[in-house]
């Protein structure tokens, strides 16, 4: 467990109550320096209710948070000059520039006009938005605004960044774009990431580590490898020649094997389990089949997601089904 | 203080923006100036510059551009979605709402000013016989500091509006009814008092003198700003803001 000082964020049993509704319900976290960090959840989960108790901007009615070693409930100005956030909304002045929505949140943060310039510059290049920077920002598309928010999130160069949902209502093109820059921003800004996402492929791509919260409670936190492990689908997919109906009967009352699906030279085979597939293979082998490919299907975070909130994949059906 | 003129640079570059395009605000400013700063001074000509009226005339004038100008700032920044991540900066609660009222304060002030200045130009080449007409200097001063002070009590009065409206337009027609009960409120009492009070009050003015009046005027107004502005400071909290 890493010490203290290692950690950019640290909540110990956080709980947040609005009347009668708990957004947050004893929300234990340690997030380490240096990482990007995924949170997800469906909607109302409390992701958003834990960025706004993590930034010092609503106090916790229970428990105790620590963002970068300062508390949130005393110390939620230093908390805020130390980070950046992208939060619910992009946020920005539609009827300013690009450049001066940037250049007033660098003044906010007290960077030196000169420093403002080359990092303003620096940052609209990046994001491929240097030539529009004169451009009203209203008049620019979704995916535009939303890297304009990234760039104004990172401006001051924070020790950590929050970024609530930063593709939500992107296109498919911009948010594969969105997500290349933010990793490579993370990489290159050494900057830590607190992002909160529906997209699991994206938190599979950028995020060291995840949390999966529903109504307000941690439900499991570790690496997306760590989530998905102890969550694979037992079922193995072969490619081969030869394979009849006989074949496929015979092998379905097999004593390792729970069902198959046979479609062409194709076949899914759920595995009983714990059952290893080298005897199925050396089986097929032996009846003749002319095996050209074995991929053992691995589970996704989709899979691990779908599993911590309580809903069946399509897999998990298969797999069940009759044999 | 840098803070605070952070906020007020950020103001005035929306003010200056929306003014700059004439479809969202530039054509009116251009119309009230021509209006208010050319055509009814050639027209009043020297009256325009001699009138007691334009201690009262102006404050109320730069008092209801401050209502649509705080009511923009404040209620749009929620109808905007700026709120929330202007409050995960680090300016304080009191530098952003300081930093708007002195915008929007200036910007009714500048309005005055400017318009009483192109007025005053206006009446002199209208008018002039080869003698420069000009304000009385008290006058053209307690006009000036009662155009802050008014400026300063409705940009008060309009953060507590603005915060209760979740859109400009609800704020405006807040506005709306405040600046009435502001105006039309003392002229109801004054009637609402019986014969004799009136007869008595109205002596009781005579005697006192323009600048004693004016002075008590610029008291009240004083007062009464600062503890709207207090209250609005108050109120005025990051806490709130985001949970309303």
């Amino acid at each position: 467990m890493p010490n203290g000082s290692a950690l950019a964020i640290r909540t110990e049993h956080i709980t947040r109550d609005f009347g009668p509704v708990r957004a947050l319900d004893s929300l234990s976290l340690e997030i380490p320096k240096g990482i990007v960090f995924g949170f997800l959840g469906p909607n109302g989960a409390g992701k958003t209710t834990a960025i706004r108790v993590l930034l010092g901007l609503i106090d916790p009615t229970a428990g105790r948070a620590e963002v970068l070693g300062l508390d949130t409930r005393r110390e939620g100005s230093a908390i805020r000059t130390r980070c950046g956030a992208l939060l619910e909304h992009p946020g920005l002045y539609e009827r300013l520039s690009a450049y001066d929505n940037l250049d007033f949140y660098g003044r906010a943060w007290r960077v030196t006009r000169r420093t403002r310039q080359e990092r303003i510059r620096e940052l609209l290049a990046r994001f491929g938005l240097w030539e529009r920077r004169d451009d009203p920002v209203g008049r620019w598309s979704r995916g535009m605004k939303q890297k304009l928010a990234v760039a104004r999130a990172v401006l001051h160069r924070p020790d950590l960044v929050f970024l609530d949902e930063p593709t939500s209502g992107l296109d498919p093109v911009a948010t594969a774009g969105l997500r290349e820059d933010l990793a490579a921003l993370a990489a290159q800004e050494g900057v830590t990431v607190f992002l909160t996402t529906h997209n699991l492929n994206e938190a599979e791509r950028l995020c060291a580590q995840v949390g999966v919260i529903r109504g307000g409670k941690l439900l499991a936190v570790g690496s997306p490898e760590s989530l998905r492990a102890g969550r694979d689908s037992g079922r193995v997919d072969i490619v081969a020649r030869g394979i009849t109906e006989a074949l496929v009967a015979e092998l379905r009352a097999h004593a390792d094997v729970q069902s198959v699906v046979a479609n062409g030279d194709h076949l899914s085979i759920s595995l009983a389990g714990g059952a290893s597939v080298a005897p199925i293979v050396a089986w097929l082998v032996y009846q003749n089949v002319a095996i050209e490919e074995v991929r053992k299907a691995r589970a996704t975070l989709e899979d691990a997601f779908l599993d911590l909130m309580g809903l069946e994949t399509g897999d998990g059906d298969q797999a069940g089904g009759p044999r | 203080m840098h803070d605070i003129w952070t906020v007020v640079w950020k103001e005035w570059k929306e003010f200056r923006d929306q003014l700059l395009s004439l479809r969202r605000g530039g054509l009116s400013a251009i119309i009230l100036a021509l209006i208010l700063g050319v055509v009814a001074p050639v027209q009043l000509g020297v009256e325009w510059v001699e009138s007691r009226l334009i201690v009262g005339y102006w404050p109320f004038l730069a008092a209801t551009m401050v209502s649509s100008l705080i009511a923009d700032s404040v209620a749009g920044e929620r109808e905007r979605h700026t709120l929330e991540t202007l409050l995960a900066s680090r300016l304080s609660d009191s530098a952003i709402l300081i930093g708007k009222i002195i915008a929007a304060v200036l910007y009714g002030v500048g309005f005055a000013v400017v318009n009483l200045l192109l007025g005053l130009v206006a009446v002199n080449v209208a008018h002039s016989d080869d003698k420069l007409i000009l304000f009385a200097a008290q006058r053209f001063i307690v006009t000036v500091v009662l155009t802050i002070l008014a400026s300063l009590l409705m940009a008060g009065i309009g953060v507590f509006i603005s915060l209760r409206a979740s859109t400009v337009k609800q704020a405006q027609q807040a506005f709306g009814i405040a600046i009435i009960v502001l105006t039309m409120g003392p002229l109801l009492l004054f009637n609402a008092l019986g014969y004799e009070t009136r007869r008595t009050l109205i002596t009781w003015l005579s005697g006192v003198g323009e600048t004693r009046i004016e002075a008590y005027v610029v008291a009240t107004l004083l007062v009464l700003s600062a503890i709207v502005i207090g209250g609005a400071l108050a109120r005025f909290k990051r806490g709130k803001l985001v949970l309303d």
